[in-house]
């Protein structure tokens, strides 16, 4: 029952997560998007954990924030890089990337 | 034991590549050196010490597993001579680069001669097709030849990866070169395509062989003679080592169409070397259809037929070797590759004639040179099959062999001199020395071939 | 041990004279023709052995090592490799000491005499063979000595191209005697003489088709019809390798291998027939082109393939002796024929063409003399040797059931005493033409000599060396025969442990009435050709006869009867189109057009699919979580359902 709340809380955040990349046009606004999910799959994690008294779910959570933190790292090196020659903050604007 | 092979070659080639030493003298004695050791190597050991470590369980066995004997021993041995003869011949500007190519070659292709895994066979083999690649891109007049080499190739690199990941699966482990379980049922057929679209290629066989003219035109002598001799025998070695002891039953089913595909080839290249202007075309189109013959033995499962492919593949890789660095001594002197404005050379170099007309006659296939016992030993074999047809039709390329050979040879050495140029200076002792080993072991094999099917 | 002495010493001269050549300059001559003569020396020591002992254990055996799966390497000195040896080391001495004297002013002596002495040492491995491989490897190293001495000139295209010519011919018949010997391994399983010839009957339906292959080797080696067109080009040689060469030795190497394999030929009527009918055919049409050239060396060409004609002939219809007694004979009068014309050519500065010769008999005494003998014996002529060994062979055809080989056989010998009398007229008699008009003679193109690089001023030959050779073969081309008389001869007496007895049966015409026969036939030859070419008034005017004679000459026999043509239409003109058709146009067109045509496909499909990398972040995100969505719905359905 407590099992079901927490993955209902997660789904929730995901899902704000999600939306957040799709809608919000300014990077930091996504790279902190992304930062969501991540927290909505740690959530998961640590309430399975609890929930069938397993601990693997509170190591992969570790390994989950470390994997997080090395992508904010890099994403926002890469924000910083590619609008440093721009004037606004938008992504849409960024699209030279493309076939 | 085994792994020195690798190793050293690899370990020579990179710090070629990487050190800012810059002596044409010192990286060809670099060169030499190595590849001596990893000649002897193997004659010293007699073909016992092989290695071996875990690799993969899932989705199924692999590991680290190398040896030599057999085939893989003279295939190690040929590869190591045509090494050591190229990296002596190596007289660019850029022949650190080179000889630094040539070690990387000889370290990747040592590797697929010895593995035992087919998984590490078919990285290798995607390993083996770099070297000359960026040979062609970097001496190549097209950049383009380079291109259509390295994806010809890869296409079919990607289906023997394929084919090999399907054979792993299906039976448990790909460390199974040397022993002899078949694999039959339903997938059997689509392996044995995968890897024989694979071998195709590269060997090649009519009708895969379109990107093979332009690259052994385009590569400069020392490589295009390793590659030649050397590479081309990959596929055949794959398929004897991989095909015919694992997928025979497949094999025999797809046998009418390879003997008809060896057989076009061995007209088609023939009929082609007839007529070609450009002398390292010439000998492109001839190796397509001396080729065709060991795809031809290889198919007929004949043992006698697969001795004298083995016997074969050896004297082939011996006198395209040697032919191709010739051509590229003419080509040095003449500053020419069209038949057309050749002549007379061997007035002025008589030594090159000589080396020239060795190379040529054992292409040929004259007794008492190595290329002869190959062919000899081969017919029978096919002919013993029961093969009657494609004995005697096989029989047409020798002749035309001679026509196409003894063009190439006369209209370059013989006749009345070429004015327009000075004289040139004959051989030196170093160039000489590059040839002469493989000449010599044309002689050896050719009176006492016994000693290959020992 | 003796044998390989015989064997291996040619070969060492080959080596000396390779690796020492430029050092040694004109004593290569000496070292290339003093081991031939120990060779010889060596095989009159094994004459006893060699001709000892009976069916398996005859003659001399050598085991040597194992050559391939399933058979060794040996050699064997029986009688009739024995006669073979004899003539290869006898004559080829003699011949290799005129050439000391005729390549005298030449360069590249030093390579000539390392070519000669590996012919020699390849003609050995054919005929000491023990086996067929053996035989083939010999086989095809005289067909590259042979390549080597005909392009010996190679600054000359028209050597190279008569080099080329005679190699690639030889190779058909390489390539034939291979399949015979496919055929023989997969029946019986061995390739010795011993074990072929004791397992005939496996062959079966076999047995016709390996002697057709195998005597498609031998045609292609002895230059007979239709395989014949690269003997009269190959004249392109000096002179000691057409005596050599293309005369006295290599050219019979199909005699022999008939000869060696008559156990099969015994087996077989159809390959009798063919091979009889083969030989006959070019002894005739040889023969008769003999009658219409005017080249010295070419009409000897067409004169030797013609007496080969009778040898085939011979060991065709199973008269085995009696072609190997012409092949003996032959030797030395063809041979002396040859160097006898080699003095008369060297003596004008290489003109070879007879119309341009005439009075030589003055200049050249020891090649008159020499060469009388030679013609007459080939001639047939009573108490020349060609008189006993051809009409041994024209009686057996007729005694093995062949008349028509049999008339053939006689009008031939009729036609080959008109042709060489002629030839022997011609350059002999008569005054010197060589220095009219060239037109004057009916000689439209004269040849400028190219053969010789002659350095002028430089120290000449003594005259013996060319003269004595010459000399000694005319002395052996009167008495060779003398062995073969009656039907217990020692001839027969010493070949009857190889050939067995054999006794012919009786036939309408006899033996003596044949020889009657053919010395009339003789006679009309020799009075057409003195009435023609010889009489006070015919030597007086000989320059407008010749003249006229030239262009009187049926266009037939000048284009040799089209067979160059032919060959040239038929098998050369196709396989270039072919090759320049698959070359030009089908390689890269078609099978490079199908690769290029997949190129462009992906091609054309990446410019589709680029569009939908449209680099926007936001849509690709979009897509990533619609996918997620999709796979959520999917499982929670399945979930739901189960």
């Amino acid at each position: 029952m407590m099992t079901a709340n927490y993955v209902a809380l997660a789904t929730v955040i995901f899902f704000i997560g999600a939306a957040g990349v799709v809608v919000r046009r300014n990077p930091l606004i996504m790279l902190m998007s992304i930062e969501l999910m991540w927290n909505a799959a740690n959530l998961l994690f640590l309430a399975f954990a609890r929930a069938w008294y397993n601990n693997a779910g509170h190591i992969f959570a570790f390994l989950v924030i470390t994997v997080a933190a090395a992508e904010a790292a890099i994403g926002l090196a890469i924000v910083v890089v590619v609008f440093r020659s721009r004037t606004n903050v938008d992504v849409d604007e960024v699209a030279i990337l493309k076939g | 034991m085994v792994l020195v092979l690798i190793a050293l070659p690899l370990l020579a080639g990179s710090l070629l590549l990487l050190l800012p030493q810059n002596d044409r003298r010192w990286s060809r004695s670099t060169g030499c050196i190595v590849a001596a050791i990893t000649f002897v190597l193997p004659l010293a050991a007699g073909g016992s010490g092989s290695f071996s470590a875990h690799w993969l369980s899932r989705p199924f066995a692999a590991s680290f597993d190398f040896a030599w004997n057999g085939v893989s021993l003279w295939l190690v041995l040929l590869l190591a001579l045509c090494t050591f003869c190229a990296i002596l011949a190596t007289n660019m500007v850029q022949a650190r680069t080179m000889i630094a190519l040539l070690l990387l070659l000889e370290a990747s292709m040592m590797g697929l001669f010895t593995a035992r895994d087919v998984l590490l066979f078919a990285l290798f083999w995607d390993v083996m097709l770099l070297p000359p690649f960026f040979a062609l891109l970097w001496w190549g007049p097209e950049r383009k030849t380079a291109w259509r080499f390295i994806i010809y190739n890869f296409s079919g690199g990607l289906l023997l990866l394929l084919a090999t990941a399907a054979f792993g699966v299906l039976s448990g482990s790909t460390d199974v070169i040397g022993s002899t379980h078949q694999f039959a049922g339903a997938w059997a057929p689509w392996i044995f395509a995968g890897f024989a679209i694979a071998f195709a290629v590269k060997t090649p066989l009519w009708p895969l062989h379109t990107w093979m003219p332009a690259t052994y035109a385009d590569l400069p002598p020392p490589m295009v003679s390793v590659i030649s001799a050397v590479q081309s025998k990959a596929g055949l070695y794959g398929f004897i080592v991989i095909a015919l002891p694992f997928l025979r039953i497949a094999m025999i089913q797809w046998s009418a169409l390879f003997v008809a595909l060896a057989l076009v080839s061995l007209l088609y290249g023939a009929l082609i070397a007839l007529t070609q202007s450009d002398i390292k075309r010439i000998v492109a189109y001839s190796s397509l259809s001396h080729l065709g013959l060991i795809v031809l033995a290889i198919f007929c499962f004949n043992a006698i037929a697969v001795q004298g492919a083995i016997a074969y593949i050896v004297a082939h890789g011996l006198f395209s070797a040697s032919l191709f660095l010739i051509l590229g001594y003419v080509e040095e002197r003449e500053e020419t590759r069209s038949i057309a404005h050749l002549g007379g050379l061997g007035k002025s170099n008589p030594k090159l004639a000589g080396a020239f007309t060795i190379a040529a006659l054992a292409a040929l296939g004259l007794p008492g040179l190595a290329g002869f016992v190959g062919e000899i030993v081969i017919l029978t074999g096919v002919f013993r099959a029961g093969y009657f047809w494609p004995a005697l039709i096989a029989l047409v390329p020798i002749v035309l062999a001679s026509a196409y050979m003894l063009r190439l040879l006369q209209d370059t050495i013989n006749g009345p001199e070429v004015a327009a140029l000075p004289k040139r200076r004959d051989l030196t002792v170093l160039e000489g020395l590059a040839v002469a080993p493989l000449l010599v072991a044309l002689f050896v094999l050719g009176v006492y071939p016994a000693m290959i099917w020992r | 041990m003796m044998l390989l002495v015989i064997w291996l010493l040619p070969l060492l001269g080959a080596i000396v004279n390779f690796a020492f050549g430029p050092q040694l300059k004109r004593s290569a001559g000496i070292i290339g023709s003093a081991l031939v003569g120990v060779s010889l020396i060596a095989t009159l020591a094994e004459w006893a052995p060699a001709t000892t002992g009976a069916g398996a254990t005859l003659g001399v055996r050598q085991h040597l090592f194992a050559w391939m799966p399933g058979f060794d390497f040996g050699l064997l000195l029986d009688p009739l490799s024995l006669i073979w040896t004899l003539i290869i080391t006898g004559v080829g001495f003699l011949i290799l000491l005129y050439s000391i004297g005729y390549m005298w002013s030449d360069e590249a002596i030093a390579r000539f005499f390392a070519y000669m002495d590996l012919f020699v040492f390849a003609m050995l491995t054919l005929v000491l063979s023990d086996n067929f491989v053996g035989l083939l490897v010999g086989w095809g190293l005289v067909g590259l000595a042979s390549y080597f001495l005909i392009g010996f000139w190679f600054f000359k295209p028209t050597a190279v191209a008569a080099a080329r010519k005679a190699f690639v011919i030889n190779v058909v018949g390489d390539v034939a005697i291979m399949f015979a010997i496919f055929i023989m391994f997969a029946k019986i399983g061995s390739l010795s003489f011993s074990a072929v010839f004791a397992h005939v009957p496996m062959l079966d339906g076999w047995l016709f088709w390996t002697c057709t292959f195998l005597f498609i080797g031998a045609a292609a080696k002895s230059a007979q019809i239709p395989l014949h067109t690269w003997l009269p080009d190959a004249m392109e040689g000096p002179t000691p390798v057409s005596a050599l060469i293309h005369a006295a030795t290599m050219v019979t190497a199909g005699v022999y291998l008939v000869a060696r394999c008559w156990p099969l030929w015994n087996a077989s009527h159809e390959a009798q027939l063919l091979v009889g009918t083969t030989g006959a055919v070019t002894a005739l049409a040889a023969a008769v082109l003999g009658i219409a050239q005017w080249d010295i060396k070419r009409i000897l060409a067409y004169s030797t393939m013609s007496q080969i004609g009778y040898m085939i002939m011979g060991v065709g219809v199973t008269a085995y002796q009696a072609g190997v007694a012409h092949f003996f004979a032959h030797a030395f009068f063809k041979a002396c024929l040859f160097l006898g014309a080699g003095i008369v050519i060297h003596e004008l500065a290489d003109e070879q063409d007879i119309r341009r010769m005439g009075g030589m008999r003055a200049r050249t005494p020891v090649a008159f003399w020499a060469m009388f003998a030679a013609v007459l014996a080939i001639s047939g002529v009573p108490l020349f040797s060609g008189f006993f060994s051809k009409d041994q062979i024209i009686y057996g055809a007729l005694a093995h059931g062949h008349p028509w080989m049999y008339a053939a056989g006689i009008v031939t010998a009729g036609i080959t005493t008109f042709y060489m009398f002629r030839l022997f007229f011609v350059t002999f008699f008569g005054t010197y033409r060589g220095d009219l008009n060239p037109a004057d003679v009916g000689v439209e193109h004269p040849e400028e000599p190219t053969s010789h690089e002659p350095q002028h001023g430089a120290t000449h030959p003594p005259a013996w060396i060319m003269a004595l050779p010459v000399a000694i073969l005319g002395v052996f081309s009167v008495i060779a025969g003398y062995v073969m008389i009656g039907s217990n001869s020692p001839w027969s007496r010493f070949f009857r442990p190889v050939f067995g007895f054999e006794k012919l049966p009786p036939v309408a015409i006899s033996e003596i009435w044949t020889s009657v026969i053919v010395l009339v036939c003789v006679a009309i030859g020799f009075a057409v050709a003195y009435w023609r070419y010889a009489t006070p008034e015919a030597l007086a005017d000989a320059p407008a006869r010749l003249r006229a004679e030239t262009h009187r000459m049926p266009r037939v026999l000048v284009r040799l009867y089209y067979f160059d043509d032919l060959i040239d239409l038929i098998v050369v003109k196709p396989a270039q189109a072919l090759g320049t058709f698959f070359g030009r146009l089908f390689d890269p067109m078609v099978i490079d057009g199908a690769v290029r045509g997949v190129v462009s496909l992906s091609d054309a499909a990446a410019e589709r699919i680029r569009d939908w990398q449209d680099g926007l972040l936001r849509v690709y995100a979009l897509v990533v979580v619609a996918g997620a969505m999709c796979f959520a719905i999917y499982y929670a359905l399945q979930g739901a359902a189960r």
